[in-house]
């Protein structure tokens, strides 16, 4: 089974995904934090990216959800392509967009996301992986 | 206001009334759907995003001018990160 593996981020865990630009060019790499804590399973959308980095890529908006937590407020959703070539991920999935991600990353992989996959350091502590 | 505000305002009144009428008519074709709207129109009703974003780019390049709604989802429940920033 495909296994992706990060070197951990500021000692924490990290999932790297690509997002395509709308007008074309080098697609964008985004490092995210992988955090369970964001969001649940059912939750409306799997990422936290900036909103610039939605709309570079051409996200189709949705409607806004409330969140709450460490952001708090209204925020728009949109749905971006979003690759991890090495697992064969390639698909449109709803991200929020927010001013900004958290210190350090570039946004948020959360529990949505990471609950595709089996996720752990998988015996290596000082990487994080995904599983299919 | 712009072109595409004016889009995206009719887009999201038509949004509002396509889950209203799911709300009240389970029988709805749109009930459990997600949903493509462009310049006022559905364009798209589908099972799963990949399958919606590929008709709704089909039917306008422009995504300012689209909006899309998962119909039984309630957009007005908190969702918590619980992490820092």
């Amino acid at each position: 089974m495909p296994r992706a593996l990060w070197p951990l981020l500021h000692h924490r865990p990290v999932v790297q995904v690509i997002l395509a630009l709308a007008q074309g060019g080098q697609p964008l790499v985004r490092n995210l934090l992988a955090d369970t804590g964001a969001g649940t399973a059912q939750g409306a959308f799997e990422l936290l990216l900036e909103e610039t980095d939605c709309l570079l890529c051409g996200g189709l908006p949705l409607p806004g959800v409330v969140l709450g937590g460490a952001y708090t407020g209204t925020y728009p959703i949109y749905l971006v392509r979003v690759r991890v070539p090495i697992l064969g991920v390639d698909h449109d999935l709803p991200a929020v967009g927010v001013p900004a991600g958290p210190a350090g990353f570039d946004g948020i992989a959360c529990f949505r996301f990471l609950n595709r996959f089996s996720y752990g350091n998988f015996a290596d502590p000082g990487q994080f992986g995904l599983e299919t | 206001m712009s072109t595409s505000n004016a889009v995206q305002e009719i887009n999201r009144e038509l949004a509002r009334r396509l889950v209203e009428e799911a709300r009240s008519n389970p029988q709805s074709a749109y009930a459990g759907k997600l949903v493509g709207i462009a310049n006022g129109q559905v364009v798209a009703v589908a099972d799963n995003w990949d399958e919606l974003a590929r008709r709704v780019r089909q039917a306008e390049p422009d995504p300012r001018k689209t909006f899309l709604i998962e119909v039984d989802r309630d957009y007005d429940k908190v969702e918590h990160i619980w992490g820092l920033r």
